[in-house]
């Protein structure tokens, strides 16, 4: 083992050795020129015990082989590039200045150059729990597998769970990749002998509540018949419900949500068995008026299903939404849905953006649940007239493709009750058919084909049980398992393959075009190569950057790309957090138990992210557009004119409205807040970092972060005048607040708003709100959105700054490239990666840098195949033998 | 470039296959028996306990904080322990609102239970269990009193599901003191078997690997192949744990109590089987949730029957009749506490309290059950070789998390975590003695 790590390192010695020697010996330290200029500029303050900004050049030392000295002087290079560094630009004059870079740039990129090319860019990267599942799903036809939460969640760096550096592997990683494994397996095996019959419940109104009222009393729910609730105590309701003839025109009426406390599920029914389940239902969309009399909805209520044990009010569990969302109309409507149930389970009609009672406990008496007060108009809710379910649907075809996957066409029998599998897979001839099986499976299970040597181990385990006598079926499962956990499953390999170690693998090209499939398609599907794509690497021709385009092309406008929109979101503008800080309701009583305003402002940014990429919409759409995506509830939330039901769609905005573009929708502002009060510190850091590429330096560690005041005494922004009164707080803090004012115009939810809200200052506010709660705040001070970008460009709204924003669309452009490239590749744009990152954005640049333009220019660039830096390669075929 | 693997396939395993075999792996030294001898302090454990419908907030609360803070009425019956515990205030874990719901989120921090999609998180002693379960036959003990048990626990796997909690304590003495069926033990081991077979094929398969490929690659695969020997030794203490008989039972087998109006009586047996599964280092790590909210009209300390079922009791709104009651089903509460904390204190592990190895943490996902309110939850931390005696007063208009405690926890009992569940760092006020 040893002499394996002498031999590699002495190879990468050697390829060192084999590059221009001139420019190797400038590239293992920097250049004494700069060396001298550095430390007579910068020496002053960053030398020695006390340096300031925890750069001591002292301790970096010049020594540029080191991939962190790389990293810290990549920092120096930019900071005085931007002219952030030295502090007094007269310093560093010009000429000094430009020389200085150029030197370092070419230094750094040099030696960066040499790294990638012994090492490569990126080491081998394992799969996140998503792209393990979604793996797992494709490879054993199981498209409703649910395995990601059985393992640990991934760890986030430079922005993304895709990043090779921050996807560790240890102990408690395999143990549960192993558990996932073998519960995926599980899952795939024929459930029994012969398929089972799913059972059938039906229900008219009277069934579809579990019992006569619930909290809230008859506002929140009742039966009707003709548009008036009927009155049916508990013994009615009885007789009702096991009557033979049922009256259908009797409705269930409804008119709170889900929210806890619960209760609002069909009487008498619970999933028996795990599966799908078949959804139908007859409802329409009404509205309740004083004196419990219902007419007809003038708007669509959204209504969904969710997956819960049928134990009572006031308990939790899961809560599982499922089946997707309607809107109910006016007019009786048959739907139809199927959703996903565990044994025991039942669906809670759950009706989204309705009030939840409050509970209060009147004089020492058992809790009652107050309703809000009706709005003008009356109270919307839904009828519902009848409901069939049935369930777990039958796999279509027997046995299931799973199942197949797995042992073929082999013959198999069911297996005592309480036995670990449900079936037994009969074989005459169990060593042959199990090795048979296990060649075939870790064909399908790993990309490049595995030589027969290396299918050894796999053997090993399953002759192992079967001389064990644990039978052939578990025997094959337990190699299975063993290779859906090796390192050819859960790692992932950059494009080079092994043609960084030469001669060392007579395969080595083909292994490439399979990792280059690979990478394409973790990137845009978070899963393996289909089947066409897999052929294309098969066949050498992936090597074409025409083909990988149109391949890539392919992959973007498959549903399945739907999965890069949600991760690359969920990350790259913390969409995963939408729902994390809960609104104070103190400040914001409307926002109170509004989940359904949280779903809609993540589905409104995500399709606006999925057409920038599909539509190619220029960068600058980043900052602004003279559109946005709503439904219903946004459409109320951007005071835009009424749009009915819950799909988001593109709804054009007047020019003078402040809405449009990523930077204002509602899911930013609501990620970059608390849930109490909004910071423009922190929204202006979020954005420069995300949004503008142009991360801040880290603050300080000494200096506590500025509190706003929820008294509504003082704003935000007298708190931080105070603070960056300070010369050396100013000076960073000018580089993002400015971005941050202008967005408070927004608050926490993205809401527009011209007064600050408070506790204990201004004029009173006072109501009952959407969960009956009494409520009173005070509208504060006016907001102050003006202000000036670091160059002195001054603004004197979020409109006016969003102009001088977009005015950038390269730096815009640059920016998503950096996103793309760090999650598509596992590793941020190094040093040695900007000439090429350069060279997409001038391919783009007169189209207005087209979003879908950057993504086909950044797949097809070296980077993304995987190729060293295309002046490395010239220094390199410049090399005198 | 450290080298982590194995000089060959199965050697460490064929080591630990011969006699004496545990002494081979330097972690098996925390084995109950190895650890007597030993001169290193006994391991450190942790019980787990939650109301899930709480306690009066009022008689509960110290009125002044600090060292010398005067005792509630509630804490008065703890009095001949107050330098072994902390009480704390203005504690709660952020975005977990919801009334009841809350109750499984105890031990998880996991927010918005109420949401769609919500699913629950790992919680503490799982969380613990990854790390130091292995120690001992047990990685956890997770029980519950008059639970309903197919939708409460404190326990709760990575992926979200409960872990069904314990409620019988004859049952749980069996699971200790008494070996499982042939068939049941043979199964246990050939299971064991499978994985270990598995795992000689990834280290072989990943060692293969590792001849062909880049060395920022192979630093990748030596993490593969150190969780492979990681886990195999694992494998080996669940083996080993398999052929070690089971400790001798301290007591007789106990009753099980089914009627569910002996809340308080359950209460006690469980602390006792807690009690007894910590001392014979059976496991480490126990959750207790006495179901409240699922215990109909209940019994007091004085044989008088409550009026009301214990939820709505604790729907009190103020009515004295009510309140009464409470208080003196709290006060039996803190009574069984402070028989629990006088029993550790008594038994000695060397030249140790068992109480100073032991965190007790009680609390509840309630600050009030009267409003449903979700924060200042009461959290009483006990024992575990803390420097104890003062109540710790956070914000009650901004409260501190709940989690920043269960950092502190992690820490003490030798678990690495930066951060648990909505933490923000360990809660520094609670310092090792």
């Amino acid at each position: 083992m040893r002499g394996e790590g002498v031999k590699i390192l002495r190879y990468a010695m050697a390829a060192a050795a084999m590059l221009l020697p001139m420019i190797a010996a400038r590239a293992e330290r920097a250049p004494a020129t700069f060396e001298t200029l550095l430390t007579r500029t910068c020496g002053e303050c960053h030398a020695g015990g006390s340096a300031e900004g925890g750069l001591d050049l002292d301790a970096v030392g010049f020594d540029l082989r080191v991939a962190t000295v790389r990293d810290r002087f990549a920092l120096m290079h930019d900071r005085i590039a931007k002219g952030q560094m030295p502090p007094d630009p007269d310093d560093l004059p010009e000429p000094a200045r430009g020389e200085l870079l150029a030197t370092l740039s070419e230094a750094l990129a040099a030696a960066d150059s040499i790294a990638m090319n012994v090492d490569g860019r990126v080491p081998l990267r394992r799969l996140n729990r998503l792209e393990y599942q979604q793996t797992l799903r494709d490879m054993l036809a199981l498209p409703l597998l649910d395995i990601a939460d059985q393992l640990p969640e991934d760890r986030v760096r430079d922005g993304f769970n895709k990043s090779a550096e921050g996807l560790d592997f240890s102990r408690i990683q395999l143990a549960a990749t192993l558990d996932a494994a073998e519960a995926a397996l599980a899952a795939a095996i024929a459930p029994g002998e012969a398929p089972q019959p799913p059972d059938h419940y039906a229900a008219f109104a009277t069934k579809l509540f579990s019992e006569g009222q619930t909290f809230g009393e008859r506002e929140a729910m009742f039966f009707a018949k003709d548009g008036r609730a009927v009155s049916l105590t508990g013994q009615h309701l009885a007789a009702l419900r096991t009557s033979f003839v049922q009256d259908p025109t009797i409705e269930c009426c409804i008119f709170r949500s889900a929210y806890w406390p619960y209760y609002g599920y069909p009487h008498g029914f619970i999933a028996r068995r795990a599966g799908v389940y078949s959804v139908r239902f007859r409802a329409r969309a009404v509205v309740q008026h004083e004196g419990y009399t219902i007419t007809p909805a003038p708007q669509s209520v959204p209504m969904t299903f969710r997956a819960r044990r049928p134990s009572g009010p006031d308990v939790s569990g899961d809560v599982r939404a499922v089946g997707g969302i309607f809107d109910i109309s006016a007019e009786p409507t048959d739907f139809e849905t199927q959703v996903v149930l565990d044994a025991g389970q039942t669906i809670e009609y759950s009706l989204l953006g309705l009030p939840v009672p409050l509970a209060r406990n009147v004089n020492g008496g058992p809790p009652t649940y107050r309703y809000p007060p009706f709005p003008a108009g009356g109270q919307p809710g839904v009828a519902i007239q009848s409901l069939e379910i049935s369930g777990p649907l039958p796999p279509d075809p027997w046995p299931p493709e799973s199942h197949r996957v797995l042992f073929g066409e082999l013959p198999f029998r069911g297996t005592k009750p309480g036995s670990p599998l449900p079936v037994e897979v009969e074989s005459a001839d169990p060593v042959t058919d199990a090795r048979r099986f296990l060649a075939a499976f870790a064909d399908r299970a790993v990309l490049a084909p595995l030589a027969p040597e290396e299918l050894a181990p796999f053997f090993a385990v399953v002759d192992a049980s079967l001389a064990d006598g644990v039978g052939f079926t578990r025997a094959v499962l337990t190699g299975y398992a063993a290779i859906l956990a090796s390192p050819h499953v859960v790692y992932l390999r950059e494009p080079r393959g092994l043609d960084a170690v030469p001669g060392s693998d007579a395969a080595s090209g083909s292994r490439a075009a399979y990792d280059l499939a690979a990478r394409l398609s973790y990137f845009l599907w978070d899963t393996r190569p289909d089947a066409t794509l897999l052929q294309k690497a098969r066949d050498g021709s992936l090597a074409e950057s025409t083909v990988l385009a149109a391949e890539a092309d392919r992959l973007v406008a498959d549903d399945q790309f739907a999965r890069f929109i949600e991760t690359f979101t969920d990350y790259w503008l913390d969409l995963r957090h939408v729902r994390r800080d809960e609104p104070d309701v103190r400040l914001y009583p409307e926002y109170r138990f509004d989940d359904y305003l949280a779903e809609s402002m993540a589905a409104e940014t995500r399709a606006f992210v999925t057409s920038l990429i599909r539509d190619n919409l220029p960068a600058r759409s980043i900052v602004t557009t003279d559109f946005v995506y709503a439904n219903d509830r946004l459409a109320r939330h951007y005071v835009l004119p009424p749009l009915a039901g819950h799909a988001v769609r593109k709804v054009p905005m007047p020019p003078e409205s402040p809405f449009g573009g990523l930077l204002t929708q509602a899911a930013i502002q609501r990620v970059t807040a608390n849930g109490t009060n909004t910071s423009p510190v922190v929204r202006g850091a979020w954005v420069m970092t995300r949004l503008l590429g142009q991360p801040p330096p880290h603050p300080p560690e000494s200096v506590p972060a500025v509190e706003p005041d929820i008294r509504g005494a003082k704003t935000i922004r007298d708190l931080l005048a105070r603070h960056t009164a300070d010369a050396s707080c100013a000076s960073c803090h000018k580089l993002f607040d400015p971005v941050g004012f202008a967005l408070e115009s927004f608050d926490i939810c993205g809401g527009w708003r011209d007064r600050y809200r408070g506790l204990d200052e201004g004029e009173p506010v006072t109501g009952i709100d959407r969960a009956g709660h009494d409520f009173a705040y005070r509208l504060a001070a006016p907001v102050d959105p003006s202000g000036s970008l670091p160059d002195g460009r001054e603004f004197a709204d979020i409109k006016a700054m969003k102009a001088l924003l977009a005015a950038d669309e390269r730096q815009l452009a640059r920016n998503l490239l950096h996103q793309f490239t760090a999650y598509a590749t596992g590793a941020p744009v190094r040093f040695a990666d900007r000439p090429e990152i350069e060279v997409i954005l001038d391919a783009t640049a007169n189209a207005g840098y087209r979003v879908g333009d950057l993504l086909r220019g950044l797949i097809k660039s070296r980077i993304f195949r995987g190729l060293p830096p295309a002046a490395a390669t010239t220094t390199s075929e410049e090399t005198p033998s | 470039m450290t080298r982590t693997i194995l000089p060959g396939r199965f050697s460490r395993r064929t080591l630990l296959r011969g006699a004496g075999a545990t002494l081979a792996l330097p972690w098996l030294e925390a084995l109950p028996r190895v650890a007597a001898a030993t001169a290193d302090a006994p391991p450190l454990r942790a019980i787990f306990i939650s109301n899930n419908l709480g306690i009066l907030p009022e008689p509960f609360f110290p009125k002044t904080a600090g060292l010398g803070y005067e005792l509630s009425p509630y804490l008065a019956r703890l009095a001949d322990h107050r330098a072994d515990f902390t009480v704390i205030s203005g504690l709660s874990h952020p975005s977990v609102r919801g009334g009841h719901s809350t109750e499984n989120c105890f031990l998880t921090a996991a927010r918005n239970p109420t949401a769609s999609g919500f699913r629950n998180t790992i919680s503490l002693d799982q969380f613990a269990a990854e790390r130091i379960g292995h120690l001992t036959r047990f990685p956890t003990l997770n029980l519950g009193v008059n639970i309903d048990k197919a939708n409460r626990s404190l326990a709760w796997t990575r992926d979200g599901c409960l872990i069904p909690p314990e409620d019988r304590p004859s049952r749980l003495f069996e699971k200790l003191f008494v070996t499982g069926s042939p068939a049941e033990v043979a199964g246990r081991r050939r299971q064991l078997r499978e994985r270990e077979s598995i795992l000689d094929a990834l280290g072989d398969d990943a060692r293969r690997l590792e001849k062909r490929v880049s060395i920022a690659d192979r630093r990748r695969l030596d993490q593969y192949l150190t969780s492979v020997r990681e886990l195999e030794e694992r494998l080996q203490v669940a083996g080993a744990w398999e052929e070690r008989p089971r400790p001798q039972p301290p007591t007789a087998k106990p009753g099980d109590i089914t009627d569910r109006a002996q809340i308080f009586a359950g209460f006690e047996a469980m602390l006792d089987m807690a009690r007894l599964a910590i001392e014979t280092d059976s496991t480490r790590l126990v959750t207790l949730m006495v179901d409240a909210f699922a215990t109909p009209a209940f019994r007091l300390a004085d044989e008088r029957t409550t009026t009301d079922g214990y939820h709505n009791l604790s729907h009190h709104g103020q009515s004295a009749e009510k309140l009464a009651q409470l208080e003196a089903a709290d006060r039996w509460q803190m009574d069984l506490l402070a028989m629990l904390l006088a029993k550790l204190a008594e038994r000695r592990e060397g030249d140790h309290r068992l109480l100073d190895r032991t965190i007790v943490l009680y609390g509840s996902n309630l600050g009030d059950a009267n409003t449903h309110d979700n924060t200042n939850l009461p959290i009483l931390v006990a024992g575990g070789g803390f420097r104890h005696g003062s109540h710790l007063a956070f914000p009650l208009d901004d409260n501190l998390p709940l989690s920043n405690l269960f950092v502190t926890v992690l820490e003490r009992l030798g678990v690495e975590a930066e951060a648990f569940g909505s933490s923000t760092g360990p809660l520094a006020d609670l310092e090792p003695a």
